[in-house]
Protein backbone atom coordinates (compact mmCIF):
# COMPACT_ATOMS: atom_id res chain seq x y z
CA UNK A 1 0.00 0.00 0.00
CA UNK A 2 1.70 3.49 -1.33
CA UNK A 3 2.21 5.73 1.65
CA UNK A 4 1.37 9.19 1.20
CA UNK A 5 2.11 12.30 3.70
CA UNK A 6 1.63 12.78 7.40
CA UNK A 7 -0.45 15.57 6.69
CA UNK A 8 -2.92 14.19 4.33
CA UNK A 9 -3.45 11.40 6.47
CA UNK A 10 -4.29 14.09 9.42
CA UNK A 11 -6.64 15.55 7.52
CA UNK A 12 -8.20 12.86 5.86
CA UNK A 13 -8.89 11.09 9.28
CA UNK A 14 -10.26 14.11 10.52
CA UNK A 15 -13.00 14.98 8.09
CA UNK A 16 -14.02 11.01 8.42
CA UNK A 17 -14.30 11.28 11.92
CA UNK A 18 -15.55 14.97 12.29
CA UNK A 19 -12.38 15.72 14.70
CA UNK A 20 -10.94 18.48 15.06
CA UNK A 21 -7.38 19.16 13.54
CA UNK A 22 -4.77 19.24 16.15
CA UNK A 23 -1.70 21.46 14.98
CA UNK A 24 1.59 19.87 15.98
CA UNK A 25 3.53 22.18 18.65
CA UNK A 26 3.76 22.85 22.63
CA UNK A 27 1.25 23.21 24.71
CA UNK A 28 1.02 25.94 26.82
CA UNK A 29 1.83 24.24 30.75
CA UNK A 30 3.95 25.04 33.25
CA UNK A 31 6.81 27.48 33.26
CA UNK A 32 8.27 29.61 30.39
CA UNK A 33 8.23 27.59 26.67
CA UNK A 34 11.55 26.00 25.85
CA UNK A 35 12.76 26.02 22.35
CA UNK A 36 15.59 23.98 20.73
CA UNK A 37 18.13 25.22 18.16
CA UNK A 38 20.53 23.17 16.31
CA UNK A 39 23.17 23.66 14.27
CA UNK A 40 27.17 23.80 13.73
CA UNK A 41 29.30 26.77 16.24
CA UNK A 42 31.15 29.10 14.18
CA UNK A 43 32.25 30.90 17.39
CA UNK A 44 31.55 30.60 21.02
CA UNK A 45 32.68 32.55 23.97
CA UNK A 46 31.88 32.87 27.65
CA UNK A 47 28.80 34.88 26.76
CA UNK A 48 27.77 34.43 23.21
CA UNK A 49 27.59 31.80 21.02
CA UNK A 50 27.30 32.19 17.19
CA UNK A 51 25.44 28.99 15.23
CA UNK A 52 24.73 27.93 11.54
CA UNK A 53 21.68 26.57 11.71
CA UNK A 54 20.95 23.54 9.13
CA UNK A 55 18.45 26.14 6.88
CA UNK A 56 21.69 28.24 6.24
CA UNK A 57 21.05 31.11 8.86
CA UNK A 58 23.63 32.67 11.43
CA UNK A 59 21.90 32.57 14.93
CA UNK A 60 23.51 34.74 17.85
CA UNK A 61 22.20 33.53 20.99
CA UNK A 62 23.41 34.55 24.64
CA UNK A 63 24.82 32.32 26.94
CA UNK A 64 23.25 32.22 30.33
CA UNK A 65 25.27 32.47 33.52
CA UNK A 66 24.06 28.84 34.46
CA UNK A 67 23.97 27.64 31.03
CA UNK A 68 26.10 24.34 31.03
CA UNK A 69 27.43 22.00 28.35
CA UNK A 70 27.94 18.59 27.36
CA UNK A 71 30.91 17.09 25.09
CA UNK A 72 30.97 13.65 26.39
CA UNK A 73 31.33 15.42 30.18
CA UNK A 74 30.22 18.42 31.37
CA UNK A 75 32.46 21.47 30.05
CA UNK A 76 32.31 24.72 30.03
CA UNK A 77 31.02 26.52 27.16
CA UNK A 78 33.58 28.34 26.06
CA UNK A 79 35.11 25.17 26.28
CA UNK A 80 33.26 24.02 23.08
CA UNK A 81 35.28 23.36 20.04
CA UNK A 82 33.96 25.30 16.78
CA UNK A 83 32.37 22.97 14.38
CA UNK A 84 30.68 20.91 16.72
CA UNK A 85 26.92 20.07 15.90
CA UNK A 86 25.02 21.30 19.24
CA UNK A 87 21.74 21.12 20.66
CA UNK A 88 20.61 24.02 22.20
CA UNK A 89 17.72 24.51 24.68
CA UNK A 90 16.96 27.94 24.62
CA UNK A 91 14.76 30.46 26.66
CA UNK A 92 13.23 33.42 26.09
CA UNK A 93 12.14 32.55 22.66
CA UNK A 94 15.27 30.84 21.91
CA UNK A 95 17.43 33.86 22.42
CA UNK A 96 19.23 32.92 25.85
CA UNK A 97 21.30 29.51 26.62
CA UNK A 98 20.01 27.08 29.01
CA UNK A 99 21.91 23.99 28.33
CA UNK A 100 23.85 22.90 25.32
CA UNK A 101 24.82 19.59 24.57
CA UNK A 102 27.85 19.08 21.51
CA UNK A 103 27.81 16.36 19.48
CA UNK A 104 25.74 13.63 21.37
CA UNK A 105 24.70 10.85 20.00
CA UNK A 106 22.45 7.80 21.04
CA UNK A 107 23.29 4.66 19.87
CA UNK A 108 20.22 2.33 20.32
CA UNK A 109 19.99 -1.19 18.49
CA UNK A 110 20.65 -4.84 19.15
CA UNK A 111 24.23 -6.18 19.17
CA UNK A 112 25.36 -8.20 16.19
CA UNK A 113 29.10 -8.76 17.23
CA UNK A 114 31.62 -7.01 19.46
CA UNK A 115 35.20 -6.76 18.69
CA UNK A 116 37.73 -8.98 21.36
CA UNK A 117 40.44 -7.20 22.84
CA UNK A 118 40.86 -5.48 26.04
CA UNK A 119 41.15 -2.01 24.93
CA UNK A 120 38.89 -0.22 22.91
CA UNK A 121 35.70 -2.42 21.47
CA UNK A 122 34.03 -1.80 18.42
CA UNK A 123 30.23 -2.84 18.50
CA UNK A 124 28.07 -3.66 15.44
CA UNK A 125 24.20 -2.69 16.00
CA UNK A 126 21.43 -3.68 14.07
CA UNK A 127 18.95 -0.50 14.50
CA UNK A 128 15.65 -1.75 12.98
CA UNK A 129 14.59 -1.82 9.22
CA UNK A 130 14.79 2.13 8.50
CA UNK A 131 17.85 2.70 10.35
CA UNK A 132 19.90 0.47 9.12
CA UNK A 133 23.25 -0.69 10.63
CA UNK A 134 25.55 1.05 13.20
CA UNK A 135 29.21 1.12 14.17
CA UNK A 136 30.62 2.16 17.83
CA UNK A 137 33.55 2.43 19.13
CA UNK A 138 33.63 1.58 23.44
CA UNK A 139 36.19 3.10 24.46
CA UNK A 140 37.92 1.32 27.65
CA UNK A 141 37.60 4.63 29.84
CA UNK A 142 34.04 3.80 29.40
CA UNK A 143 33.60 0.47 29.21
CA UNK A 144 33.27 -0.38 32.91
CA UNK A 145 30.56 2.08 33.49
CA UNK A 146 29.01 0.77 30.52
CA UNK A 147 28.94 -2.94 31.54
CA UNK A 148 27.57 -1.47 34.75
CA UNK A 149 23.96 -1.46 33.19
CA UNK A 150 24.94 -3.54 30.20
CA UNK A 151 26.21 -7.34 31.47
CA UNK A 152 25.20 -8.97 28.03
CA UNK A 153 27.65 -7.81 25.74
CA UNK A 154 26.54 -10.76 23.25
CA UNK A 155 25.08 -10.52 20.06
CA UNK A 156 20.91 -10.79 20.26
CA UNK A 157 21.46 -8.49 23.19
CA UNK A 158 19.42 -4.73 23.30
CA UNK A 159 22.16 -1.72 23.64
CA UNK A 160 21.19 1.48 24.29
CA UNK A 161 24.09 4.04 25.04
CA UNK A 162 24.51 8.14 24.94
CA UNK A 163 27.86 9.23 23.42
CA UNK A 164 29.60 11.40 20.93
CA UNK A 165 30.06 11.58 17.29
CA UNK A 166 34.14 12.46 16.84
CA UNK A 167 35.41 12.18 13.44
CA UNK A 168 32.47 10.73 12.12
CA UNK A 169 33.03 7.95 14.83
CA UNK A 170 29.89 6.96 17.92
CA UNK A 171 31.73 6.62 21.02
CA UNK A 172 29.75 5.65 23.61
CA UNK A 173 30.31 7.34 27.14
CA UNK A 174 27.32 6.80 29.20
CA UNK A 175 24.82 3.77 29.80
CA UNK A 176 20.83 5.32 28.75
CA UNK A 177 19.53 2.76 30.01
CA UNK A 178 19.95 -0.91 31.88
CA UNK A 179 20.00 -3.49 29.45
CA UNK A 180 16.92 -5.75 29.17
CA UNK A 181 17.75 -9.19 30.37
CA UNK A 182 15.92 -10.71 27.62
CA UNK A 183 17.08 -10.95 23.99
CA UNK A 184 15.17 -8.91 21.41
CA UNK A 185 13.17 -10.99 20.17
CA UNK A 186 12.23 -12.52 23.76
CA UNK A 187 10.03 -9.40 24.65
CA UNK A 188 7.57 -9.68 27.63
CA UNK A 189 4.04 -10.13 26.70
CA UNK A 190 1.45 -7.36 27.87
CA UNK A 191 -0.16 -7.28 30.94
CA UNK A 192 -3.84 -8.16 30.02
CA UNK A 193 -6.61 -5.53 28.88
CA UNK A 194 -8.70 -5.93 32.23
CA UNK A 195 -10.49 -2.81 31.80
CA UNK A 196 -10.36 -1.44 27.71
CA UNK A 197 -8.30 0.50 26.29
CA UNK A 198 -7.26 3.57 28.73
CA UNK A 199 -6.89 7.00 26.73
CA UNK A 200 -3.15 7.96 28.12
CA UNK A 201 -0.87 5.19 28.49
CA UNK A 202 1.85 5.88 30.77
CA UNK A 203 5.56 4.81 30.78
CA UNK A 204 9.32 6.00 29.38
CA UNK A 205 9.96 8.70 26.63
CA UNK A 206 13.28 8.34 25.07
CA UNK A 207 14.77 10.59 22.17
CA UNK A 208 16.71 9.42 19.13
CA UNK A 209 19.20 11.27 16.53
CA UNK A 210 17.67 9.03 13.79
CA UNK A 211 14.85 11.85 12.75
CA UNK A 212 15.47 14.52 10.73
CA UNK A 213 17.11 17.65 11.68
CA UNK A 214 14.80 19.46 13.23
CA UNK A 215 11.98 17.30 12.89
CA UNK A 216 9.41 17.35 15.88
CA UNK A 217 7.73 13.83 15.33
CA UNK A 218 8.01 11.10 17.13
CA UNK A 219 8.38 7.02 16.54
CA UNK A 220 5.38 4.56 17.92
CA UNK A 221 5.98 1.09 18.21
CA UNK A 222 2.29 -0.12 18.14
CA UNK A 223 2.03 0.31 14.46
CA UNK A 224 0.34 -2.28 11.86
CA UNK A 225 2.88 -4.18 10.01
CA UNK A 226 1.72 -3.98 6.74
CA UNK A 227 0.86 -0.61 7.01
CA UNK A 228 4.60 0.80 8.26
CA UNK A 229 6.37 -1.64 5.99
CA UNK A 230 8.20 -2.86 8.87
CA UNK A 231 8.50 -6.75 9.85
CA UNK A 232 9.55 -5.60 13.54
CA UNK A 233 6.69 -3.12 14.66
CA UNK A 234 3.92 -3.91 16.85
CA UNK A 235 5.73 -5.34 19.76
CA UNK A 236 5.65 -3.84 23.07
CA UNK A 237 5.29 -5.00 26.79
CA UNK A 238 2.69 -2.33 27.82
CA UNK A 239 -0.68 -2.42 26.41
CA UNK A 240 -0.65 0.28 23.73
CA UNK A 241 -3.37 0.66 20.93
CA UNK A 242 -2.34 0.55 17.23
CA UNK A 243 -1.85 4.05 15.52
CA UNK A 244 -0.69 4.82 12.22
CA UNK A 245 2.06 7.06 11.19
CA UNK A 246 0.48 10.25 10.69
CA UNK A 247 -1.30 10.19 14.03
CA UNK A 248 -0.84 12.85 16.54
CA UNK A 249 0.21 12.25 19.70
CA UNK A 250 -0.18 14.41 22.72
CA UNK A 251 2.88 13.91 25.01
CA UNK A 252 3.20 14.58 28.34
CA UNK A 253 6.61 15.29 30.20
CA UNK A 254 5.18 13.96 34.10
CA UNK A 255 8.67 15.04 35.52
CA UNK A 256 8.84 18.97 33.66
CA UNK A 257 4.94 19.40 33.69
CA UNK A 258 5.51 19.92 29.65
CA UNK A 259 2.94 18.52 27.18
CA UNK A 260 3.55 18.90 22.86
CA UNK A 261 1.19 17.35 20.73
CA UNK A 262 3.73 15.51 18.33
CA UNK A 263 2.97 13.76 14.82
CA UNK A 264 4.25 9.88 14.73
CA UNK A 265 6.66 10.12 11.88
CA UNK A 266 8.42 6.75 12.22
CA UNK A 267 8.01 3.07 13.49
CA UNK A 268 9.75 2.23 17.15
CA UNK A 269 9.79 -1.06 16.57
CA UNK A 270 13.42 -1.12 18.60
CA UNK A 271 11.90 1.26 21.44
CA UNK A 272 8.99 -1.19 21.75
CA UNK A 273 11.58 -3.81 22.76
CA UNK A 274 12.91 -2.05 25.24
CA UNK A 275 10.71 -3.34 28.43
CA UNK A 276 12.64 -0.55 30.97
CA UNK A 277 11.09 2.25 33.09
CA UNK A 278 12.70 5.79 33.86
CA UNK A 279 13.71 6.96 36.93
CA UNK A 280 13.82 10.79 36.24
CA UNK A 281 11.33 11.39 38.94
CA UNK A 282 10.03 8.55 40.54
CA UNK A 283 9.95 5.02 38.71
CA UNK A 284 7.66 5.24 35.52
CA UNK A 285 5.67 2.16 34.76
CA UNK A 286 7.18 -0.19 32.71
CA UNK A 287 7.81 -0.14 28.95
CA UNK A 288 9.28 2.31 25.90
CA UNK A 289 5.76 4.04 24.17
CA UNK A 290 7.64 6.90 22.41
CA UNK A 291 10.67 8.01 20.97
CA UNK A 292 11.17 11.48 20.50
CA UNK A 293 13.42 13.53 17.93
CA UNK A 294 16.12 15.20 20.03
CA UNK A 295 14.58 18.43 19.20
CA UNK A 296 11.13 17.80 20.39
CA UNK A 297 12.90 15.74 23.68
CA UNK A 298 14.49 19.19 24.40
CA UNK A 299 11.45 21.04 24.28
CA UNK A 300 9.22 19.17 26.67
CA UNK A 301 11.80 19.80 28.96
CA UNK A 302 14.22 16.30 28.87
CA UNK A 303 17.87 16.31 29.39
CA UNK A 304 19.78 14.12 26.73
CA UNK A 305 22.23 12.96 28.35
CA UNK A 306 19.51 11.07 31.03
CA UNK A 307 18.09 9.81 27.91
CA UNK A 308 14.44 9.55 29.26
CA UNK A 309 11.50 11.17 31.05
CA UNK A 310 8.43 9.52 32.67
CA UNK A 311 5.89 10.06 29.67
CA UNK A 312 1.93 10.19 29.74
CA UNK A 313 0.85 9.50 25.88
CA UNK A 314 -2.61 9.83 24.65
CA UNK A 315 -4.29 10.60 21.44
CA UNK A 316 -4.71 14.13 19.87
CA UNK B 1 -16.77 -44.04 56.23
CA UNK B 2 -13.13 -42.39 56.09
CA UNK B 3 -12.13 -45.34 53.69
CA UNK B 4 -14.79 -44.81 51.69
CA UNK B 5 -13.30 -41.14 51.57
CA UNK B 6 -10.26 -41.84 51.18
CA UNK B 7 -10.40 -44.58 48.35
CA UNK B 8 -12.63 -41.90 46.50
CA UNK B 9 -9.78 -39.80 46.30
CA UNK B 10 -8.15 -42.02 43.97
CA UNK B 11 -9.54 -40.38 41.13
CA UNK B 12 -9.13 -36.92 41.97
CA UNK B 13 -5.03 -37.53 42.60
CA UNK B 14 -5.56 -38.95 38.68
CA UNK B 15 -7.17 -35.91 37.35
CA UNK B 16 -4.96 -33.55 39.09
CA UNK B 17 -1.68 -35.93 37.86
CA UNK B 18 -3.03 -35.42 34.54
CA UNK B 19 -3.94 -31.80 34.88
CA UNK B 20 -0.38 -30.96 35.97
CA UNK B 21 1.56 -33.59 33.58
CA UNK B 22 -0.74 -31.92 30.63
CA UNK B 23 -0.52 -28.13 31.49
CA UNK B 24 3.60 -28.90 32.03
CA UNK B 25 4.39 -30.03 28.43
CA UNK B 26 1.99 -27.49 26.91
CA UNK B 27 4.09 -24.97 28.46
CA UNK B 28 7.63 -26.25 27.78
CA UNK B 29 6.46 -26.96 23.88
CA UNK B 30 5.71 -23.32 23.83
CA UNK B 31 8.06 -21.64 25.57
CA UNK B 32 7.89 -18.84 23.50
CA UNK B 33 10.88 -16.79 25.05
CA UNK B 34 13.72 -18.01 26.81
CA UNK B 35 14.18 -17.07 30.20
CA UNK B 36 9.49 -17.98 30.62
CA UNK B 37 11.06 -21.32 32.49
CA UNK B 38 13.07 -18.51 35.25
CA UNK B 39 9.91 -17.57 36.54
CA UNK B 40 7.82 -21.38 37.30
CA UNK B 41 8.41 -23.97 39.75
CA UNK B 42 10.83 -26.10 40.52
CA UNK B 43 13.02 -25.25 37.07
CA UNK B 44 13.52 -21.61 38.49
CA UNK B 45 15.75 -23.43 41.35
CA UNK B 46 17.89 -25.59 38.87
CA UNK B 47 20.58 -23.77 36.01
CA UNK B 48 19.33 -22.85 33.26
CA UNK B 49 20.06 -25.24 30.55
CA UNK B 50 18.74 -27.96 33.25
CA UNK B 51 15.70 -25.95 33.35
CA UNK B 52 13.19 -27.47 30.62
CA UNK B 53 14.44 -31.35 31.82
CA UNK B 54 13.50 -30.19 35.11
CA UNK B 55 10.02 -28.89 33.69
CA UNK B 56 9.70 -32.62 31.57
CA UNK B 57 10.99 -34.59 33.84
CA UNK B 58 8.36 -33.65 36.65
CA UNK B 59 5.42 -34.11 34.42
CA UNK B 60 7.62 -38.22 33.50
CA UNK B 61 6.82 -38.88 36.82
CA UNK B 62 3.17 -37.08 37.12
CA UNK B 63 2.53 -40.04 34.24
CA UNK B 64 4.26 -42.80 35.76
CA UNK B 65 2.48 -42.27 38.91
CA UNK B 66 -1.00 -41.63 36.94
CA UNK B 67 -0.54 -44.69 34.59
CA UNK B 68 0.39 -46.58 37.48
CA UNK B 69 -2.42 -45.12 39.99
CA UNK B 70 -5.14 -46.50 37.31
CA UNK B 71 -3.74 -49.11 36.06
CA UNK B 72 -2.40 -51.00 38.91
CA UNK B 73 -3.40 -51.46 42.63
CA UNK B 74 -0.05 -51.58 44.04
CA UNK B 75 0.77 -49.58 46.86
CA UNK B 76 4.29 -48.93 45.48
CA UNK B 77 2.36 -46.16 43.78
CA UNK B 78 -0.08 -45.15 46.08
CA UNK B 79 3.09 -44.54 48.45
CA UNK B 80 4.91 -43.08 45.39
CA UNK B 81 2.41 -40.31 44.92
CA UNK B 82 2.40 -39.42 48.47
CA UNK B 83 6.44 -38.95 48.69
CA UNK B 84 6.15 -37.29 45.43
CA UNK B 85 3.37 -34.67 47.11
CA UNK B 86 5.11 -34.52 50.02
CA UNK B 87 8.90 -33.46 48.46
CA UNK B 88 6.44 -30.65 46.27
CA UNK B 89 5.37 -29.15 49.70
CA UNK B 90 8.81 -28.95 50.60
CA UNK B 91 10.34 -27.90 47.42
CA UNK B 92 7.48 -25.04 47.28
CA UNK B 93 8.14 -23.97 50.84
CA UNK B 94 11.74 -23.83 49.68
CA UNK B 95 10.61 -21.82 46.62
CA UNK B 96 8.83 -19.73 48.68
CA UNK B 97 11.99 -18.97 51.02
CA UNK B 98 14.31 -18.90 48.56
CA UNK B 99 12.63 -16.94 45.27
CA UNK B 100 9.46 -15.66 46.54
CA UNK B 101 8.77 -14.07 42.94
CA UNK B 102 8.12 -17.09 40.94
CA UNK B 103 5.02 -19.34 40.62
CA UNK B 104 4.96 -22.49 41.55
CA UNK B 105 4.41 -24.18 38.06
CA UNK B 106 2.39 -26.25 39.51
CA UNK B 107 0.07 -26.26 35.94
CA UNK B 108 2.52 -24.86 33.66
CA UNK B 109 2.51 -21.12 33.04
CA UNK B 110 -0.72 -20.56 34.28
CA UNK B 111 0.92 -21.04 37.94
CA UNK B 112 3.00 -17.91 37.19
CA UNK B 113 1.49 -16.29 40.56
CA UNK B 114 4.07 -15.87 43.49
CA UNK B 115 3.94 -19.39 45.57
CA UNK B 116 1.31 -18.86 48.60
CA UNK B 117 -0.30 -20.13 51.46
CA UNK B 118 -2.83 -22.03 49.48
CA UNK B 119 -0.39 -23.66 46.53
CA UNK B 120 1.20 -24.92 49.67
CA UNK B 121 -2.15 -25.94 51.25
CA UNK B 122 -2.59 -27.40 48.02
CA UNK B 123 0.49 -29.88 47.93
CA UNK B 124 -0.53 -30.59 51.97
CA UNK B 125 -3.98 -31.49 50.80
CA UNK B 126 -2.58 -33.65 48.03
CA UNK B 127 0.15 -35.31 50.32
CA UNK B 128 -2.96 -36.32 52.89
CA UNK B 129 -5.20 -37.91 50.15
CA UNK B 130 -2.01 -39.83 49.00
CA UNK B 131 -0.78 -40.89 52.24
CA UNK B 132 -4.78 -41.88 52.99
CA UNK B 133 -4.86 -44.33 49.43
CA UNK B 134 -2.04 -46.38 50.46
CA UNK B 135 -4.81 -47.46 53.51
CA UNK B 136 -7.92 -48.49 51.03
CA UNK B 137 -8.53 -51.55 48.66
CA UNK B 138 -5.96 -52.34 46.92
CA UNK B 139 -7.60 -51.81 43.62
CA UNK B 140 -6.67 -49.95 40.60
CA UNK B 141 -8.08 -46.76 39.75
CA UNK B 142 -10.27 -47.29 36.66
CA UNK B 143 -11.92 -50.04 39.33
CA UNK B 144 -12.94 -47.56 41.79
CA UNK B 145 -14.08 -45.10 38.57
CA UNK B 146 -16.23 -47.73 37.21
CA UNK B 147 -17.91 -48.62 40.83
CA UNK B 148 -18.59 -45.28 41.88
CA UNK B 149 -20.86 -45.25 44.52
CA UNK B 150 -22.97 -41.60 45.31
CA UNK B 151 -21.32 -41.35 48.72
CA UNK B 152 -18.37 -42.22 46.71
CA UNK B 153 -19.07 -39.13 43.91
CA UNK B 154 -20.03 -36.63 46.70
CA UNK B 155 -16.68 -37.36 48.45
CA UNK B 156 -15.03 -37.00 45.08
CA UNK B 157 -16.77 -33.90 44.68
CA UNK B 158 -15.95 -32.67 47.74
CA UNK B 159 -11.91 -33.18 47.29
CA UNK B 160 -12.10 -31.23 44.13
CA UNK B 161 -14.05 -28.57 45.46
CA UNK B 162 -11.07 -28.38 48.52
CA UNK B 163 -8.47 -28.52 45.68
CA UNK B 164 -10.07 -25.41 44.01
CA UNK B 165 -10.41 -23.47 46.82
CA UNK B 166 -6.51 -23.76 47.07
CA UNK B 167 -6.27 -23.39 43.37
CA UNK B 168 -5.51 -19.66 42.53
CA UNK B 169 -4.69 -20.52 38.75
CA UNK B 170 -8.77 -20.94 38.21
CA UNK B 171 -9.19 -17.27 38.97
CA UNK B 172 -6.42 -16.34 36.07
CA UNK B 173 -7.68 -18.78 33.94
CA UNK B 174 -11.17 -17.16 34.05
CA UNK B 175 -9.90 -13.67 34.47
CA UNK B 176 -7.63 -14.42 30.76
CA UNK B 177 -11.30 -15.90 29.29
CA UNK B 178 -13.10 -12.72 30.52
CA UNK B 179 -11.35 -9.98 29.41
CA UNK B 180 -9.95 -10.12 25.33
CA UNK B 181 -7.70 -7.13 24.63
CA UNK B 182 -9.65 -4.44 23.53
CA UNK B 183 -10.36 -4.03 20.03
CA UNK B 184 -7.22 -1.29 20.04
CA UNK B 185 -5.05 -3.81 21.51
CA UNK B 186 -5.86 -6.36 18.43
CA UNK B 187 -4.06 -7.28 15.51
CA UNK B 188 -6.49 -6.86 12.91
CA UNK B 189 -6.13 -8.11 9.01
CA UNK B 190 -7.05 -5.01 6.38
CA UNK B 191 -8.39 -7.07 4.46
CA UNK B 192 -11.54 -7.95 6.89
CA UNK B 193 -11.89 -4.34 7.44
CA UNK B 194 -12.11 -4.00 3.25
CA UNK B 195 -14.50 -6.84 2.53
CA UNK B 196 -16.74 -4.75 5.31
CA UNK B 197 -16.23 -1.65 3.72
CA UNK B 198 -17.05 -3.63 -0.19
CA UNK B 199 -20.08 -4.95 1.73
CA UNK B 200 -21.22 -1.89 3.50
CA UNK B 201 -23.94 0.93 2.44
CA UNK B 202 -21.48 3.43 2.41
CA UNK B 203 -19.62 1.60 -0.15
CA UNK B 204 -22.42 1.17 -2.66
CA UNK B 205 -23.45 4.81 -2.20
CA UNK B 206 -20.34 6.50 -3.17
CA UNK B 207 -18.66 4.03 -5.51
CA UNK B 208 -19.71 6.18 -8.39
CA UNK B 209 -17.44 8.77 -7.20
CA UNK B 210 -14.17 6.41 -7.20
CA UNK B 211 -12.42 6.86 -10.11
CA UNK B 212 -10.27 3.68 -9.18
CA UNK B 213 -11.64 0.38 -6.80
CA UNK B 214 -8.04 -0.04 -5.66
CA UNK B 215 -7.33 2.30 -2.49
CA UNK B 216 -4.10 4.77 -2.77
CA UNK B 217 -4.07 4.57 1.01
CA UNK B 218 -4.60 3.01 4.14
CA UNK B 219 -3.71 3.05 7.70
CA UNK B 220 -5.17 2.26 11.31
CA UNK B 221 -5.37 4.19 14.05
CA UNK B 222 -7.29 2.98 17.23
CA UNK B 223 -10.28 0.97 16.29
CA UNK B 224 -10.93 2.26 12.92
CA UNK B 225 -9.74 1.99 9.27
CA UNK B 226 -9.04 4.21 7.27
CA UNK B 227 -8.79 3.68 2.79
CA UNK B 228 -8.62 6.44 0.21
CA UNK B 229 -9.66 6.27 -2.68
CA UNK B 230 -9.19 9.06 -5.63
CA UNK B 231 -12.36 10.39 -6.75
CA UNK B 232 -14.54 12.97 -7.84
CA UNK B 233 -16.70 15.35 -6.39
CA UNK B 234 -20.00 15.81 -8.34
CA UNK B 235 -18.98 19.22 -9.34
CA UNK B 236 -16.49 17.07 -11.24
CA UNK B 237 -13.26 18.14 -8.99
CA UNK B 238 -10.83 15.63 -8.31
CA UNK B 239 -10.76 14.74 -4.53
CA UNK B 240 -10.28 12.07 -2.27
CA UNK B 241 -12.93 9.83 -1.02
CA UNK B 242 -11.88 8.16 2.26
CA UNK B 243 -13.81 5.64 4.31
CA UNK B 244 -13.40 5.04 7.84
CA UNK B 245 -14.06 0.91 8.92
CA UNK B 246 -14.95 0.78 12.78
CA UNK B 247 -12.99 -2.53 12.98
CA UNK B 248 -15.55 -4.21 15.72
CA UNK B 249 -18.55 -6.13 15.05
CA UNK B 250 -19.78 -7.67 11.79
CA UNK B 251 -21.56 -4.80 10.99
CA UNK B 252 -19.39 -1.99 11.83
CA UNK B 253 -20.36 1.58 11.43
CA UNK B 254 -18.47 3.45 7.97
CA UNK B 255 -18.24 6.49 7.84
CA UNK B 256 -17.43 8.42 4.51
CA UNK B 257 -15.60 12.17 3.42
CA UNK B 258 -14.30 13.69 0.49
CA UNK B 259 -11.77 16.30 1.02
CA UNK B 260 -10.33 18.14 -2.10
CA UNK B 261 -6.50 18.79 -2.90
CA UNK B 262 -6.17 22.03 -0.76
CA UNK B 263 -7.51 19.91 2.37
CA UNK B 264 -10.87 21.31 2.67
CA UNK B 265 -14.25 18.65 3.40
CA UNK B 266 -15.72 18.71 0.23
CA UNK B 267 -20.41 18.14 1.29
CA UNK B 268 -21.16 14.77 -0.46
CA UNK B 269 -24.71 14.55 0.77
CA UNK B 270 -27.35 15.76 -2.20
CA UNK B 271 -29.45 16.86 0.58
CA UNK B 272 -28.37 17.65 4.08
CA UNK B 273 -30.19 15.56 6.40
CA UNK B 274 -30.92 17.94 9.08
CA UNK B 275 -30.80 21.86 9.13
CA UNK B 276 -29.26 23.51 11.79
CA UNK B 277 -31.08 26.11 13.29
CA UNK B 278 -30.03 28.63 15.68
CA UNK B 279 -32.24 30.35 18.00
Amino acid sequence: MPYRSVDRRRVLAAAALGRSLDEPGALPGDGELLRSVIGEILDVSPHLIVIDTPDGREERLVIAPWATAWRGEAVAPADLPPGAQVIIRALRSGRVVDRIWADITRITGVIQSVGSGSGDRTMELYCGPHRGRRTVVIPYRASGRLRVRHPQFEPGYLFDAIGVRENGVAQARLPATSQPPYRWTAVPEPPPGYSGAQSRISGTATWSDAFDHDEQGAAYPMLERSDADCQDAGVSCTGLPYLALGSMLNVRNVCAGRTSVLPIVACGCLAGRFCDRCLECGTSPRGRIVELSATAFVELGGDLTKGCFNARVGLG
Amino acid sequence: MLTTIAAAQLPVLAALLAAGALAKVRTAVNESEPGALSRLGPAALVVERWRLPALLGCAAGEVVLLVGLMLTGHSLFRWGAATFFAVSTYVLWELRRRRPDVGCGCFGEVSAIPVGLRSLGRTMVLTAMAVGTVWTPPVPGWAVVAGLTWSQLAAVAGGLLVLAALSPEIEEAAARLRHRAPCEQRPLDPSTALSRLRSSAAWRAHERLLSSTEPVDSWRELCWRFFVYPGHSHAGDPADVVFAIYLSGRHPAVRVAMVDAAGRPIEIGSLQESIPVSA
